[in-house]
């Protein structure tokens, strides 16, 4: 095999997951090893994965490198990264809950990944602290395609049985079956608010539990909301539930500043199309604008002393200056990716089209490199 | 346009598929790829499967032969194989048992069946070799369809498009049009057109057949040319409806026993050995 085995670093239902290196490149990868089952045949998960993010090259998505396949087992080569953020919250969070300069940059990486998923049509349907990866230069990967899908012209209802149950859109709990890319914007918004506090926002015990843990703060919506929610999504049913009020994500969140609870609370929308796209997100005033991210300490914590910060305004503004690079590079390499793309597609109309004008059929791209023996 | 691309042929498979490098004639090719989606049908009905995941399967199943031969796997074994993996794809497994308790069935009617129609299958036993020999081959199936494919196993349907293309003309009263093209886009799932032409091709090739057979007059004298509106070229819309009615040519009781005599890998090598000095 082209890769060393190093050690097991995590097991899934499926999956044993070991770090490893190539031997070509001398790079540190991730090894995905799924045994094939003789009940089954090919895992979909395994099938999802692959056919999805063999196609997904963003910095902010988990990259695929390669797939080696062997009579017993398959093996899927990931882009190495050191913890996800569910560790990452445990480990370097004050009680697991990020400084607000991390959650920041944070969910602008996480919005980025999935703009891209859904711009791609592809739904991740489970995005949760776990799935999303943090590697040493503290950028953050959305990885774990599993249970991921292509959606397109709808021609097929979906399965019901998605997304782990804390991050699941309430939607998708009463039902619907013809969701879109806004069951993955509700479970940016949980992650953001876990973030913020260090503790998942809704946690429900089941299907009809967690609806109420959501309406519990969200507020129960309107008969007349919820009616409409049916209509669109017609396979759902509406049962009576308790009238609770709306808490304001101020009261759940005391630490988030004014503009965080402003995208939380377009984020966690009940009726899914409120909600923003992950390319509103980006423009929304919590990345683009320059306020003071100052974080009020609260009642009864105590206040450093402020020799420990000659200056502190210098230092913030450096750091926005550094994360206003950040994003800067980020968004310069996306474009160049984009354009990379454009190019291609056009290269592949032009061909077409020249078949086309010579009476031939069009070019195929039936790629079968990397998927060997 | 939507970015979500679906890999067709190259000219160069077209040309020289891998069957025919292996000397099966391309008629008899054809043949056997409208056979194998058939069994893929009678399947999908038998084990009420959504139409979604039998045409998925149909396509993945006609790519397929663009990158391998009849030679090398069978194409009942292969349908087989397509059927499974694009019944997950579409969220909607099958039992790997139910799947073969059928095949089983549609591969011994087709070698038994006299042409009396008068058939009795004997099912397989529980934990015969039969079954397990099956499954295997189904396991197997299933892994090359992937590997070979690249796991590019995107599939875009042209029911959608139909329904769009049909407003845009204004058919949407005419019943019989909207049948008769929606069945013509199901019956080119038994040729390789889905593999070859873009959607909007293959649906305008559907509406040309439909409007054609039923005497309704749309736009055709350039510049104003309806199938142009979906981007489609005549030439390619042509050679579509081409490729549907040949599949409805009578065939001669020999050639319908040759297909179903060749639905093994093992049968198309015997066949090569006794055809094979071309």
């Amino acid at each position: 095999m082209n890769y060393v085995q190093a050690r097991e670093t995590g097991e899934g239902t499926y999956a044993t997951v070991y770090k490893g290196r190539s031997r070509t490149t001398n790079e540190i990868v991730a090894l995905k090893e799924i045994h094939l089952d003789a009940e089954e045949g090919t895992p979909s998960t395994a099938i999802r994965e692959i056919s999805l993010m063999k196609e997904l090259k963003h910095v902010n998505i988990v990259r695929l490198y390669d797939v080696i396949h062997t009579e017993t087992k398959l093996v899927l080569i990931f882009e190495y990264c050191e913890q996800d953020l569910k560790r990452y919250m445990d480990a370097h969070g004050d009680r697991c809950a990020l400084d607000p300069m991390t959650v920041r940059s944070f969910m602008y990486q996480l919005l980025k990944g999935i703009a891209f998923c859904h711009d791609n049509r592809v739904l991740h349907r489970d995005l949760k602290p776990q799935n999303l990866l943090i590697n040493k230069k503290g950028e953050l990967k959305v990885g774990d395609f599993g249970l991921a899908r292509a959606f397109g012209v709808p021609v097929n209802t979906f399965s019901n049985e998605v997304v782990t149950l804390w991050y699941r859109a309430p939607d998708v709990l009463l039902g619907s079956r013809t969701y879109s890319t806004s069951i993955d914007i509700w479970s940016c918004g949980c992650i953001f608010a876990e973030m913020i506090s260090g503790v998942p926002l809704f946690r429900g015990r089941d299907n009809q539990d967690q609806l109420l843990h959501i309406m519990r703060i969200v507020g129960t919506p309107e008969d007349r909301v919820l009616r409409k929610i049916a209509t669109e999504s017609p396979e759902i049913q509406l049962k009576q539930y308790p009238r609770y009020p709306k808490i304001p994500f101020s009261q759940v969140l005391p630490k988030a500043s004014a503009q965080a609870l402003d995208l939380l609370e377009k984020l966690l929308q009940f009726d899914p199309s409120k909600r923003l796209t992950a390319a509103d997100a980006l423009n929304h005033p919590y990345f683009t604008g320059t306020v003071n991210m100052t974080y009020m300490p609260s009642a009864g914590a105590m206040q450093l002393p402020a020799y420990n910060y000659p200056n502190p305004h210098a230092q913030q503004q450096q750091q926005q200056q550094q994360y206003q690079q950040h994003a800067q590079t980020q968004q310069q390499q996306q474009q160049a990716a984009y354009a990379q793309q454009q190019a291609q597609v056009y290269a592949m109309q032009q061909a077409q089209a020249q078949a086309a004008q010579q009476g031939q059929v069009p070019p195929a791209y039936y790629q079968q490199q990397n998927y060997h023996r | 346009m939507s970015r979500a691309l679906y890999p067709l042929a190259s000219l160069e498979q077209v040309e020289k598929s891998p069957s025919r490098e292996d000397g099966i004639p391309a008629d008899l090719e054809e043949d056997l790829r409208a056979y194998g989606c058939k069994l893929i049908h009678q399947a999908g009905i038998l084990l009420k499967q959504k139409q979604v995941a039998v045409a998925t399967a149909q396509i993945l199943f006609q790519r397929f032969w663009f990158v391998t031969s009849m030679k090398q796997f069978g194409i009942g074994d292969v349908g087989m194989g397509a059927l499974y993996l694009a019944s997950k794809l579409e969220e909607c497994p099958l039992r790997m048992r139910d799947l073969i308790n059928v095949y089983d069935l549609l591969l011994q009617r087709a070698a038994h069946a006299p042409p009396s129609g008068d058939f009795r299958y004997a099912p397989m036993s529980y934990f015969g070799n039969a079954f397990y020999d099956l499954k295997d081959a189904l396991v197997v199936a299933e892994m090359q369809v992937l590997k070979r494919l690249g796991f590019d196993v995107h599939v875009v349907l042209p029911y959608g498009t139909l329904v769009n293309y049909m407003r845009l003309l204004d058919l949407t009263g005419r019943e019989d049009a909207v049948s008769r093209a929606w069945g013509y886009l199901n019956d080119a799932l038994q040729t390789p057109v889905y593999a070859l032409y873009p959607v909007p091709t293959i649906v305008s090739a559907a509406i040309l057949l439909a409007t054609r057979h039923l005497h309704i007059a749309l736009p055709s004298t350039p510049p104003n040319c309806w199938w142009e509106l979906f981007d489609a070229e005549w030439d390619d819309v042509w050679s579509v409806c081409g490729y549907v009615m040949r599949l409805y040519r009578t065939r001669s009781a020999e050639d319908e026993e040759r297909v179903k005599g060749m639905l093994t890998k093992k049968d198309v090598r015997r066949w090569l050995e006794e055809h094979g000095d071309r």
